[in-house]
């Protein structure tokens, strides 16, 4: 009897472990897919100019040099593109949190006329190609003496961004129970403490999701940026390298080097808060 | 309430660290917009700005570093706003489209004052010229090559080709398991532009406008070059078609590619990339048709526009340009991209601080055939004292680049091809 059941365990046992593969292999497969480039851009990063272009390439250096970091340190502003990008970003992000929280409670949560309508428009603009709007914006930009400034770009980012972060915020006001505001009510509190102190802190979740979309967002945008920023000082990122890649000529691994201290803020940021983007995302779509 | 409050600081904070827009950044101030991104151009750029500016000009020079890619459309937007820069680099093609903007002064004064001084090379001036009028200073041009390893063809017993059918067979023949004969680029851009266009300028068919403007490139000249490219093709890696300028250098480099064309930046990066002696790298004259052919190859020429609307600024600017050509300057200008930039003026290339630069040296023969190069070198648009003003419309749509991808990607023939190129562009200047 007990080796009966024994063999029955060690039966589901196998069965279970052989009905793992599947997702196992699919595990493996995505990593190599998603995590694959990101390894070649780090080690690509380590090698010297001979063997980076190498026809039957390397799969670890065999040329260990930090010379392109020490290219990419001293003889490109990359601590200032970095410094810019940080700055156009944090605030981009705190401006978007701001303005999408009070437009979206404002829309889904108090009884605003015509919010359905509102809200559509809302999210009809997000729908709109920004590469349409650069002469408008450039010309609406210098007339506010804002061409050449982080808070013209801010002020871009934040138009984009809000929209779509009001839509998100949707399903996270949604799941708080409205019988919450009446009984905030009944004890005394009136709509703007209501929201700050028993409404808020229960969509942290939600807020944490806009910040790290408005983040990314801010830290990837390229067309914007390129074409309302004029000076060197001023340029994030993505300008400052596209700019090192050059015409005519490839440094490639300064490109690698560039494109690797590029990724790390924003894998950093994912470390401590992706999960919570994710979950966000989908709560936002799906409530 | 906090979090309102820490937004608007925060974007106030920021508000601060702009300068004004270019052309209202300071009276006394010229902002110069250029191109040239890598790290060794912005630095000799910048450098020669700070040595200009401990002249204690009246109007000293702040230099701002754009990208090709967006500065088509970021000068639209700054010509709208009157925000333009007082200076901005250009190429021929490019010229068109800003003065098609509105912008643009002629710099005829200055041109005549540096042609008198220096003498000027007609293949770099002539583009520029348009109703008497130059809308342009030439600072420096670039002009293409067939770059070759010399280990490789010595391996495979093959001399350098002069001619097209001599390229296909070196090509061919170069051609094996782990190597391409020739690296080309196939891709969407300019790279693929010139490319073809040298091997049009050796087969005939440089000018592909009528003498009213209207595109004319549905001819036998055309065709025939065309068809090189298609066979050229063959026996370039299977990824050319995502090819631009690095990919096909860092073939040549790697030894993936025993051929290929492009300009004087394959110099600089050879020896180091290679792991060779620089002898191993060879140069020769773009190869003629056949048949009907020329010497020749696509050359540009890369020069100043003044767009200031300021009377006292556009002196100032042809100062600054004047300064840059001075024999003092003109060698550190030309030495921010060593091999690439190559001089305009007649005396230029004996420039003992533009000769004596270790990559020049190194490869001197190359250099000089470069210069020797330049003189049949010719620019779509602007052949024999042309000058069309729609030609940015089609540069800018690389339709002679797409025009290759219908052969090499759907498999368009020749003809077909060049007729499809011959819809395009016309109906892109209607």
């Amino acid at each position: 009897m007990t080796s009966l059941t024994a063999s029955r365990r060690s039966g589901r046992t196998l069965r279970h472990r052989l009905g793992a593969v599947p997702r196992v292999v699919a595990w493996i497969v995505l990593s190599v897919i998603v995590l694959g480039p990101l390894y070649w851009i780090t080690i690509s990063a380590f090698k010297g100019r001979e063997e980076i272009i190498r026809s039957t390439p390397t799969f670890w250096p065999e040329t260990f040099t930090l010379s392109n970091f020490e290219q990419l340190f001293m003889s490109t502003e990359y601590p200032v593109f970095l410094t810019n990008s940080i700055i156009v970003a944090v605030t981009t992000t705190v401006v978007t949190v701001f303005v999408s929280l009070a437009a979206a409670y404002g829309l889904y949560r108090l009884k605003v006329p015509g919010s359905g309508k509102i809200a559509g428009i809302v999210l009809l603009s997000y729908m709109i190609p920004g590469t349409l709007l650069i002469v408008p914006l450039y010309r609406t930009l210098a007339g506010l003496e804002l061409i050449d400034t982080h808070a013209g770009i801010v002020l871009v980012n934040v138009a984009f961004t809000a929209p779509f972060c009001t839509w998100l915020l949707r399903g996270f006001i949604f799941a708080v129970p409205r019988e919450i505001d009446e009984a905030a009510a009944i004890d005394g509190a009136g709509p703007t403490r209501t929201m700050l102190q028993i409404v808020l802190p229960l969509l942290l979740p939600g807020i944490a999701t806009v910040a790290v979309y408005s983040f990314v967002f801010s830290w990837t945008e390229f067309v914007f940026a390129s074409q309302f920023i004029v000076s060197d000082a001023l340029q994030t990122l993505p300008i400052g390298l596209s700019a090192i890649i050059g015409q005519y000529t490839v440094n490639w691994g300064l490109v690698m080097a560039g494109t690797l201290f590029t990724l790390l803020p924003t894998v950093v940021l994912f470390l401590f808060v992706g999960r919570y983007f994710v979950g966000g995302l989908i709560t936002g779509a799906t409530k | 309430m906090a979090l309102g409050t820490a937004a608007v600081l925060a974007l106030g904070a920021c508000s601060g660290g702009g300068t004004d827009g270019p052309d209202a950044g300071g009276d006394q101030e010229l902002v110069l917009w250029h191109m040239e991104g890598t790290p060794n151009r912005v630095a000799a750029f910048e450098s020669l700005a700070e040595k200009y500016n401990e002249t204690n000009p009246e109007y000293p020079v702040t230099v701002q570093v754009q990208d090709w890619d967006q500065v088509y459309t970021k000068v639209a937007g700054a010509a709208q706003s009157g925000k333009q820069p007082d200076i901005l680099f250009a190429i021929p093609d490019f010229a068109t489209y800003v003065r098609n903007l509105g912008l643009g002064q002629s710099v005829t004064d200055v041109v005549d004052s540096l042609e008198n001084e220096y003498g000027l090379i007609d293949a770099a001036k002539a583009p520029y010229q348009d109703d008497d009028e130059y809308w342009a200073v030439p600072l420096y041009g670039m002009v293409q090559m067939l770059w070759y390893r010399e280990d490789m063809l010595a391996a495979a017993g093959v001399e350098a080709p002069t001619t097209w059918s001599e390229l296909v067979d070196a090509a061919a023949a170069l051609t094996t398991d782990g190597t391409s004969g020739i690296a080309l680029p196939a891709g969407k851009n300019l790279a693929t532009d010139q490319v073809l266009y040298s091997l049009m300028v050796t087969g005939g068919g440089a000018n592909f406008f009528t003498e009213d403007g209207q595109v004319d490139i549905d001819t036998p000249e055309t065709v025939a070059a065309f068809d090189l490219y298609k066979e050229l093709l063959q026996y370039s890696p299977t990824d050319s078609a995502n090819y631009a300028w690095g990919e096909p250098q860092a073939a040549l480099n790697s030894g993936a590619a025993a051929m290929a064309i492009e300009k004087g930046q394959y110099l600089a990066p050879f020896a180091e990339e290679s792991g060779l002696d620089p002898s191993q790298l060879g140069c020769a004259p773009i190869p003629v048709a056949d048949e009907g052919g020329e010497p020749g190859s696509i050359y540009y020429s890369n020069g100043a526009m003044v767009l200031s609307e300021d009377s006292a600024k556009q002196a100032a600017a042809g100062d600054f340009l004047e300064w840059l050509l001075e024999p003092d300057n003109y060698g550190d200008f030309l030495n921010a991209e060593p091999g690439l930039f190559l001089p305009v003026t007649s005396g230029g290339a004996e420039l003992e601080q533009w000769r004596s630069n270790e990559v020049l040296t190194t490869y001197a023969e190359c250099v000089d055939a470069m210069l020797k190069q330049s003189e049949t070198g010719e620019l779509f648009g602007f052949v024999d004292g042309q000058y069309i003003d729609a030609v940015g419309e089609i540069s800018g749509q690389n339709f002679l680049a797409q025009a290759i991808q219908q052969m090499h990607v759907n498999g368009m023939s020749a003809e077909e091809a060049t007729a499809w190129a011959q819809e395009q562009m016309q109906a892109a200047i209607d």
